[in-house]
């Protein structure tokens, strides 16, 4: 029952939720209609509107709005662990998101029998690797929202990401001269932030290049992605719990 | 004034707080500096007791609330509730707290938000309609019962987050400002409801500034001033001192020097004497007193002293 309503909150908690998947399905819908895809170009598409920005949008406020309008001081009254509450609800988001991409699945795969022009190979597996960047995204996200108030943890963490990005392209340009300090930097940019570029190139085979491969992919490679953007989720959500657990509330309202 | 910590309650007590301090630092509040809004607080409440908490703004009031709620860490002492530490969860499994400022999901229904809060608290399908019924009848929320809650009025959201409070037959239950936005008739149900509880045991805590509304509750108060328990260990209890008026013919100037000490005079006029009294036993010998040294007496008044009064004097003692 518990995790039941927690998981059902995430999606009735706001009226905005409902509106954000279906004007992201119709932007998938519509990105197909006009541009006819192949499948890479689509799958790219989806991995970043689906899997980041959707994330982004879901999670906005999950913890800050309940912290802003005081709610969360009766939900913590409550006799269960405050861990229960952060991970029914990153559940909700996650399970949400598998829904929503099996959705989009079903919007392009109607459009394709329609149109009978595009592509849709490689879709599943981008569709898969989305979700896991859902996950990693939103339990970052969830997290942040324990201790910034409001929606903002949505718009903090956009605001760091492509600022990270802007920052770790120039350094990566600048370092070009000195390999082994960019390889470095890679490596610790590829284990310890969200695994864009490692899910990217898992969905787009490139790792099928340099190891034991199932069709045009690396199996081993491809496990070790999807084992290390979990293992990713979990430690972002094992951030946020403590956060949770450890934090004061006020019954004061912002 | 009656000791504080009463050892024949020792038994029954489900809130007990040990030297308890609170201090919010400076850091990530956005204050310049620390701030002590508790200071070594020791003070047990029993079971079936109604306690007022009552003091000016800023004594620490919601800070002792939020506490025992287990919102926030003591910096300081100790604090069990139904004698586990507060914030545990087999503490809070005996809690109900309702805050001051109700905030429900607005899409949610009232019974939507019943049934939220009963699974949150573990209960099964049929205990939650149950309850959801027994709070639709004692709060009158028929009315509004299937509304959204981005409707309701503030009277509305008090009565539903009592509703909530009450929904896992607490030992202890908090509330912060519960009459806040009710109609009177509104009122007067909840002070049944909180009558009965106490009846059935419950240890009730009230934050309120609406004194002659606490006093149709109780009699037991605690005045927090500064982060302090005034007069450290001791509770208020209204209906014992007050003020005794007594009439006279003349001379009231003449006789007031002569037989009452200075302390205990309040007023005094030709006519007319004000005199403090501590319990309402002393008026017989009072009265005596003044007649056998020659007053003569047209009428006695004693009027007892309220909370409200308690509260300007204690406050007005302070400043």
């Amino acid at each position: 029952m518990r995790a039941y309503e927690l998981i059902k909150e995430t999606f009735c908690r706001k009226i905005y939720i409902l509106i954000i998947h279906l004007s992201w399905l119709s932007l998938y819908g519509g990105f197909w209609w006009l541009f006819l895809p192949m499948g890479n170009e689509f799958g790219q598409f989806i991995f970043i509107w689906g899997g980041f920005f959707l994330a982004l949008a879901l999670s906005a406020g999950i913890f800050g709005d309940d912290i802003s309008s005081g709610r969360i001081c009766v939900l913590v009254t409550k006799p269960f662990w405050p861990g229960e509450l952060y991970i029914y609800r990153l559940l909700g988001l996650s399970l949400q998101a598998a829904v929503h991409f099996i959705l989009a699945w079903c919007v392009i795969f109607i459009l394709h029998t329609f149109i009978r022009q595009g592509s849709m190979n490689g879709l599943v597996l981008w569709l898969f690797a989305s979700w896991l960047l859902f996950n990693t995204c939103a339990a970052l996200s969830t997290s942040l929202s324990v201790v910034v108030g409001r929606a903002y943890n949505a718009l903090l963490l956009l605001i760091v990401i492509i600022t990270g990005f802007v920052v770790v392209g120039t350094m990566m340009a600048y370092l070009k001269q000195h390999s082994e300090t960019e390889a470095l930097l890679v490596s610790y940019f590829r284990f310890v932030c969200p695994p864009f570029e490692m899910l990217y190139k898992f969905a787009g085979g490139e790792y099928g290049k340099y190891s034991l491969t199932v069709g045009r992919f690396s199996l081993a490679k491809s496990v070790a992605c999807v084992v290390h953007s979990l293992i990713l989720t979990v430690v972002y959500s094992i951030v946020g719990i403590v956060l949770l657990s450890r934090r004061q509330f006020s019954s004061r309202r912002d | 004034m009656r000791k504080m910590i009463d050892n024949d309650n020792k038994q029954t007590a489900v809130i007990e707080c040990k030297q308890l301090t609170k201090v919010y630092k400076g850091l990530l509040t956005g204050r310049s500096k620390a701030v002590c809004a508790l200071k070594n607080i020791s003070l047990s409440v029993s079971k079936g007791q109604i306690i007022g908490l009552i003091g000016p703004n800023g004594a620490g009031k919601s800070t002792f609330l939020n506490l025992m709620a287990g919102l926030i860490f003591p910096t300081e002492g100790c604090l069990t509730v139904c004698g586990s530490p507060a914030r545990s969860v087999e503490a809070r499994c005996g809690l109900g707290y309702m805050p001051e400022h109700p905030s429900f999901l607005g899409r949610y229904s009232a019974r939507a938000v019943l049934r939220y809060h009963g699974a949150l608290l573990g209960l099964s399908r049929k205990t939650i309609s149950l309850q959801a019924d027994k709070s639709i009848e004692q709060l009158q929320m028929e009315e509004f019962i299937d509304r959204p809650c981005s409707d309701f009025s503030q009277g509305m959201k008090q009565r539903l987050a009592l509703a909530i409070a009450l929904m896992n037959d607490p030992q202890v239950l908090l509330l912060d400002e519960p009459s806040n936005g009710l109609d009177p008739v509104g009122i007067i149900r909840l002070r049944d409801v909180l009558k009965k509880l106490r009846d059935s045991g419950t240890a009730i805590v009230i934050s309120s500034h609406r004194l002659g509304e606490l006093e149709k509750l109780t009699s037991d108060y605690i005045f927090l001033y500064r982060g302090e328990v005034v007069s450290l260990g001791d509770r208020i209890v209204t209906g014992q001192a007050g003020r005794l008026r007594v009439e006279l013919v003349s001379n009231g100037n003449d006789i007031a020097e002569k037989l009452l000490s200075p302390s205990k005079i309040l007023g005094v006029s030709d006519t007319e004497l004000e005199i403090a009294v501590n319990d309402p036993e002393e008026v017989p010998d009072i009265v005596s007193n003044l007649a056998k040294g020659g007053a003569r007496i047209t009428g006695v008044l004693l009027q007892r002293e309220n909370i409200e009064d308690i509260f300007l004097r204690l406050y007005n003692e302070r400043n």
